[in-house]
């Protein structure tokens, strides 16, 4: 018998039954124990299989998409490469060139074309920011007709089956636009417009020069703009003329004027104005002068060169030392004004040399009589048609009325604004980005708008609109090359984005003017004094968060125009920064109020371009947290339109009036400053002996050039662990060139996919920009210097970063830069604290970046930061590591100049310069040695790469020149 | 060990306790329900905490931005709390370990306690380096652990990765020597307990301690081996924490005097939070005979000498900078004293050098209301030391373009609450769990059984 062996009584009593449970121990199939359950071998088996699967899973951080290729390689196009399109900015119509970046089909960054005259390679701010504007995702992707999407047929036919009616009818025919800078355009609205009998064209500027080209008019018998040229100025004399700012062409301007401020040969340079603009702020000597006493100031200076400089007025004598070699320009929009400059720059035989009338500027050709006629009209109800072209008057300008009685009414908006909102058909118009078209900025010069990308939306250009409405249905490309077939080489013309025709005049306009009558006398009272922001040149930029974003250059303002009153006149009504003041001029409108060193004490001065519907976007702009506060102020939109305090006098449009009242509302707000201590002295009651001012910003007269500071070298206690052999990135800023323009600003902010903020943000001091400009006053606060110092990573070689980041987040490299690796970055902020510059920036949130469309403007090569790291300028290594692949590529050795940081380029006073330190014959290395080198914080030690130039300014009497 | 308990000098322990009667009326406070008094205290405690904890998760989803920083000012609140914990931590180690090596008997009655104290302090100062990182998620980079990265290791040049040796290896040492010296204590405990759960965990706790003179003379050389080891941590910690600040460029910050007046603070704002403690639980537990006057009076004492050489690191701060000829540096102090925080200032001279000076007079240090409301702004003085050294250093710096101010957000205020919630809901479970004095060692300073003769 089998022995039994049992293993529990309970075997043991009843083995029948658990033998077959125990007894098949090994002999399971596999597939039997799968359908037994799991085992714990099983488990195990599933365990480790889901485990290895879902880490491998996890290793893949997004999700795979699929990248098609092109099925037939476009020509020339190098995955990864970017292509540059020559073409015209739209951003104004000064005309400047550009040259349009394109990486895989989409325009990322804009950059000044070098061989263009008016740019000559930089840009301002508004235009590195307009490129913003080719992916609005509010702009109008069809047209409308009554506010509902429509197609291009169905609006063709209702408009030409209404303007045949206004045609039989006779009605009166109205084409208000901008100034029309394009000739090929122009001939196409005179086209559309000849259908009519009673017909017009009225341009107006929403920064209008009509004054000066109505003073051309009646001392040279043409109503031309001259085209002035600072770069032949020896001696300069404005006044309320922002020529470096906003004024006319500020690019070619400001560039012409650096061109002429190097020292030691610099031209001598005095500003009159009521408020402390751009220009004003790198004169030699400012004179303050209420904008009623602009007029007297002319005539007064007038009478001093007439009399030979009798009198001994410095600036009289200066100018008539310096005959056809001087310049005096006026940005008052005043008619006595005006024909006083044009006889002051006749008496010193100043046209033909600095004041160009034969090849005349083409870039504002506004009449402000035409527009107060055309609204005169309006208000009558004497319109049958209306068509309106880039231009918002119903924001724009006062007392816009009638606009309902019109029979039929058209906008070419891109997007819905407070004038297109009103009319009954709205045809959009391309990006000028998406657009072929043509500019003549200055006669002779024809500048060329390419498309860099197909339309986004189905929008059409205005002239091909207008060409199907006059019957000869036609593309763009097409009327632009008929237009100027046989002038000029198309394809060079194109290649380089601009051309130059003979010139049309025959001769230039001769002087057949009188010695102006008398000005009038100045109304007492406070003067108000609306004004053009270098941030927001026009409303048309009021969609645009990268330049409500940019800190104003003098006020430091962001989000918000206040109003400008001076430290006396502030208190005096017991007002400070951020109350909110009700300005009284005809109409009312309430800002807050800034107080404004260098101010008139006579003079409220309010920036025009806000409180505009399409800022009403912003209303939910910055990140979202408990704390968070909007953007957009109690009125839904960012800032006040100033608009209503215009007037229309003589038939000239005047942004400055005497007689308003300017009162408290006993409410305030807190302004989004960037920069809240505003000189380099420190607080009387802190500061010790001998630290009263500190040498950030240092300034020399220009009998100081040439004198280099007597240099404390010390020992060096560390060996040097960075030997720099190959190249060794560093930069110089001229602070004497820089205006302060803040081009580079928005330019890195472009470059480097800076995200905007918002205002609470802002309010915060947490604005983002890797490039700011420190702008510091001295001297006292009626009579200010301003000093712009444009200050970023100073990539030091004894970086006091570096040390003290504890997860090597920051590392220098064997070429000098202080690098930061964001994704090796926690974020304990130890380097911005320890960075005397406090030049780095951090992601204190995840700043929402949903608007899709925008981001399509993010530039590959650089990465997108994410929350809670440090980020900061890295001298656009992206630019400098696409040039070294090149030059390998090449086989030949990066070229100095060949490197271009994004803030260099794009300035338009050459104030700074990238290079390399270890050539010793690139610009830099020049600059570095030049005798006006300083460098900031330098008894630090930290050796900051970035070398500044001192400021030349010339403050002296001439009579005090020779005591020296 | 030579006895030092002279007849002549008062006893350490109150009310003639015999060995029996210690156990007797540590325990009891273990085995009874909490009173009222302790409910109420843990529910504030307790309520701060998640209070700190809403605000802290808040925090890390939403962005280190809900706080008030700048770009000008990147540290505030978090790090000066992360300072302030790790001083108040300083007077645990110091009472245990220094007091211990320095034969100062009457620490027996409060090192439990403030041993306690430290390792609370330490927990709540180690949650600020890494809530105040932007990405707390990848803080344990600060940590030099084996990777595949390269391998990438942590830049060794950084104060703040010296911070996370510094502060990890204090954790480690305080709470092995307090745990060290709870196994005799957890065994009575074990001993007096009814078997069940409680009783597994004491036993589990007690490491099998049994009493036996071999036990005791091994734990005795662990724990004096533990008291030598933590001894320099009282330096150094705090030292290394200094470092932080004086290894900056910024005014302010740049002193080489910070290492010695950053310890004598943390000892100084350390022993005020013992007394703060104590004072409380003395009446609420009833540990009157333990927690005597006299030892109060010492701890007074010490707080009058610390509080000295802070005074004396404030002046010498104010007179490096006038004869260092640095305006920059002039500057800072300057703007200390009269500036925009200035109130500050004021608030932390006030508090840490006038206030402590009434405690020269017997009579105020023999008052447990006015000691404990000194300790009280003594602390208050302390935190605003460390707000005051780094808001007001980076607030102004070298470039006036970047000068900005700093409000605390109400996330911020919340955090420092939570970090309060959490250091008092542990010391009151504490207290309810553990014996809040080191029965062990005040049975060996008792008066009972020792015959007056025999001292040398």
């Amino acid at each position: 018998m089998e022995k039994h062996y049992w293993r529990s009584l309970a075997e043991c009593e009843n083995r029948g039954e658990l033998a077959a449970a125990a007894e098949p121990e090994f002999a399971e199939s596999p597939a039997r124990e799968i359908e037994a359950g799991p085992s714990r071998r099983g488990f195990l088996k599933a365990a480790g299989f889901a485990l290895a699967g879902g880490a491998l899973a996890g290793c893949s951080r997004a999700p795979g998409e699929k990248a098609i290729p092109y099925a037939a390689q476009p020509e020339g196009l190098v995955a990864g490469r970017a292509q540059y399109y020559a073409s015209t900015c739209g951003a104004c119509t000064a005309g400047c060139g550009l040259l349009a970046k394109v990486r895989d089909g989409r325009p990322i960054k804009l950059e000044g074309n070098r061989e263009q005259a008016i740019s000559r390679g930089a840009t301002c701010a508004a235009g590195q920011a307009s490129i913003l504007g080719l992916y609005d995702s509010y702009r109008l992707k069809q047209p409308l007709a009554g506010g509902k999407p429509a197609t291009w047929e169905g609006v063709d036919r209702a408009v030409l089956e209404k303007m045949e009616r206004i045609r039989a009818g006779g009605g009166a025919v109205r084409y208000l636009s901008e100034t029309v800078t394009s000739p090929a355009k122009q001939a196409a609205i005179d086209r559309f417009l000849a259908q009519f009998r009673d017909a017009r064209h009225v341009m107006y500027d929403a920064v209008s020069a009509s004054a000066i080209l109505d003073a051309h008019e009646r001392t040279h018998g043409a109503r031309v703009l001259p085209h002035y040229r600072f770069e032949r100025a020896d001696v300069i004399a404005a006044f309320d003329a922002d020529f470096l700012g906003t004024w006319i062409s500020p690019v070619e301007f400001a560039r012409d004027y650096a061109a002429r401020r190097m020292p030691p040969n610099m031209s001598w340079h005095v500003q009159f104005e009521g408020r402390l603009s751009l220009t004003g702020s790198k004169a030699d000597r400012r004179i303050r002068t209420a904008p009623g006493e602009i007029a007297g100031r002319l005539a007064q200076l007038a009478a001093f060169i007439e009399s030979n400089g009798a009198g001994g007025d410095d600036l009289a004598a200066r100018l008539l030392q310096a005959r056809g070699r001087s310049l005096v320009v006026c940005g008052v929009n005043d008619l006595d004004a005006q024909l006083w400059t044009n006889y002051i720059n006749h008496l010193l035989g100043n046209y033909g040399a600095t004041l160009d009338i034969e090849r005349a500027s083409l870039q504002r050709r506004g009449s402000d009589r035409d527009l107060a006629d055309l609204l005169a009209e309006l208000k009558q109800g004497q319109v049958a048609a209306l068509f309106i072209d880039a231009v918002n008057p119903v924001a724009d300008l006062p007392g816009v009325a009638g606009l309902d009685r019109i029979g039929l009414f058209v906008s070419f908006a891109g997007s819905v604004d407070e004038t297109a909102e009103r009319a009954h058909y709205i045809c959009p118009d391309h990006h000028y980005l998406e657009s072929w078209a043509d500019a003549e900025p200055v006669a002779g010069l024809v500048s060329l708008t390419q498309p860099a990308i197909r339309p986004l939306g189905s929008t059409r250009a205005a002239i091909e609109t207008l060409a199907a409405w006059s019957g000869h249905p036609a593309k763009a490309y097409d009327l632009i090359r008929e237009y100027w077939k046989d002038r000029f080489d198309w394809d060079r013309a194109l290649e380089a984005g601009f051309a130059e025709v003979p010139r049309t005049h025959a001769a230039a306009p001769r002087w057949i003017g009188r010695k102006p009558a008398p000005p009038a006398a100045a109304t007492p009272g406070y003067a108000v004094d609306v004004y053009a922001a270098v941030g927001m040149p026009g409303g048309r930029h009021a969609y645009n968060p990268f330049l409500h974003e940019l800190p104003d250059p003098i006020t430091k303002t962001t989000w918000d125009n206040c109003a400008l009153l001076s430290p006396a006149a502030a208190a005096s009504l017991g007002v400070g920064d951020g109350d909110i003041l009700r300005i009284e001029a005809g109409a009312a409108i309430e800002v807050p109020l800034l107080v404004q060193p260098g101010q008139h004490d006579q003079v409220v001065s309010v920036a025009l371009g806000y409180g505009r519907k399409a800022s009403e976007r912003f209303a939910n702009l910055g990140p979202r947290w408990i704390n968070h506060k909007p953007t957009i102020n109690a009125n839904g939109r960012v800032g006040a339109n100033a608009a209503p305090l215009l007037a229309f006098e003589h038939g000239l449009l005047r942004y400055q009036r005497g007689g308003a009242v300017v009162a408290k509302t006993g409410r305030r707000i807190e302004l989004a400053l960037t920069q809240t201590h505003h000189t380099l002295s420190v607080p009387k009651h802190l500061a010790p002996a001998g630290g009263e001012v500190r040498p950030i910003v240092r300034e020399i007269a220009p009998a100081e050039l040439g004198k280099p500071e007597h240099a404390e070298t010390h020992e060096e206690l560390w060996p040097d662990d960075h030997p720099y052999n190959g190249h060794r990135w560093g930069m110089a800023v001229d602070l004497n060139a820089c205006n302060g323009c803040s081009a580079c600003v928005i330019a890195c902010q472009v470059e480097n996919n800076t995200p905007v903020v918002g205002k609470d943000e802002v309010r915060r001091r947490r604005e983002m920009h890797w490039i700011r400009i420190d702008r510091y006053y001295s001297g006292p606060p009626e009579d200010v210097r301003v000093a712009h110092q444009p200050m970023m990573c100073q990539q030091c070689d004894h970086a006091p970063c570096e040390t003290v980041c504890p997860t090597l987040a920051t590392v220098h490299s064997d070429e000098g830069l202080n690098q930061q690796i964001y994704n090796r970055c926690v974020g304990t902020r130890y380097c911005a604290n320890n960075c005397p510059y406090k030049a780095r920036r951090f992601n204190w949130f995840d700043y929402p970046r949903e608007d899709r469309l925008a981001n399509l403007l993010l530039n590959p090569d650089v990465t997108v930061r994410s929350r809670g790291v440090m980020e900061k300028c890295t001298f656009c290594v992206q630019r400098i590591q696409e040039a070294k692949i090149e030059a390998r590529r090449n086989g030949a050795p990066v070229r100095d100049g060949e490197i271009h940081t994004a803030c260099e380029q794009a300035c338009p006073a050459g104030a700074i310069v990238f290079g390399d330190l270890n050539d010793p014959s690139s610009r830099v290395s020049r600059l570095a040695h030049d005798a006006r080198q300083y460098r900031v914080l330098d008894e630090l030690n930290v050796r900051p790469s970035v070398h500044y130039l001192k400021i030349v300014r010339d403050e002296k009497q001439q009579g005090e020149k020779h005591h020296g | 060990m030579a006895e030092v308990c002279s007849p002549l000098r008062p006893a350490l322990i109150a009310g003639d306790k015999k060995p029996a009667g210690v156990t007797e009326d540590i325990c009891r406070a273990l085995l009874r329900p909490p009173s009222a008094l302790w409910w109420g205290g843990f529910s504030v405690a307790f309520s701060l905490l998640l209070a700190g904890v809403a605000a802290v998760s808040y925090q890390i989803a939403t962005g280190v931005g809900t706080w008030g920083l700048n770009t000008t000012v990147g540290w505030a609140f978090d790090i000066t709390n992360f300072v302030f914990w790790v001083g108040i931590g300083h007077a645990g180690t110091l009472i245990s370990a220094i007091l211990f090596l320095f034969r100062q008997k009457w620490r027996t009655s409060v090192n439990r306690s403030a041993e306690a104290m430290t390792l609370f302090a330490v927990m709540c100062a180690g949650i600020f380096p890494i809530i105040h990182t932007g990405r707390p998620w990848l803080a344990y980079w600060l940590f030099p652990y084996p990777n595949f990265r390269g391998p990438l290791w942590i830049n060794f040049r950084s104060p703040l990765a010296w911070d996370c040796f510094a502060i990890s290896t204090y954790f480690l040492i305080s709470a092995m020597f307090w745990y060290i010296g709870l196994i005799p204590d957890l065994a009575t405990i074990r001993d007096r307990l009814q078997p069940g759960l409680r009783q597994r965990v004491f036993a589990i706790l007690s490491f099998g301690w049994n009493g036996s003179y071999r036990v005791w003379q091994h734990y005795e050389v662990l724990y004096l081996l533990l008291a030598g080891l933590a001894t320099p941590l009282v330096i150094s910690v705090h030292t290394i924490v200094s470092w932080d600040f004086a290894t900056a460029v910024i005014p302010g910050w740049h002193a080489t005097i910070f290492p010695p007046y950053f310890v004598a603070g943390a000892i100084f704002s350390g022993i005020a939070m013992v007394l703060t403690l104590m004072i409380v639980a003395r009446k609420a537990m009833g540990l009157e005979d333990y927690i005597t006057h006299r030892h109060v009076d010492a701890m007074c004492k010490l707080l009058l000498l610390t509080s000295g050489i802070v005074a004396l690191a404030y002046a010498t701060e104010f007179f490096t900078a006038f004869y260092s000829g640095n305006t920059y540096e002039q500057f800072v102090f300057l703007n200390r004293a009269r500036g925009p925080f200035a109130w500050a200032y004021w608030t932390m001279v006030g508090c840490n050098v006038f206030v402590p000076q009434l405690l020269w007079f017997r009579s105020v240090r023999r008052r447990l209301a006015i000691v404990f409301v000194l300790c009280i702004l003594i602390n208050v003085g302390m935190w605003f030391e460390r707000f005051v050294i780094i808001v007001t250093s980076l607030h102004r710096d070298f470039l006036p373009s970047n000068w900005a101010g700093y409000q605390p957000t109400i996330v911020e205020v919340a955090t420092l609450l939570g970090s309060f919630g959490l250091f008092f809901t542990c010391f009151l479970v504490f207290c309810r769990v553990l014996p809040v004095i080191a029965m062990g060692e005040v049975k060996a300073v008792l008066r009972h059984g020792k015959s007056h003769g025999e001292q040398a």
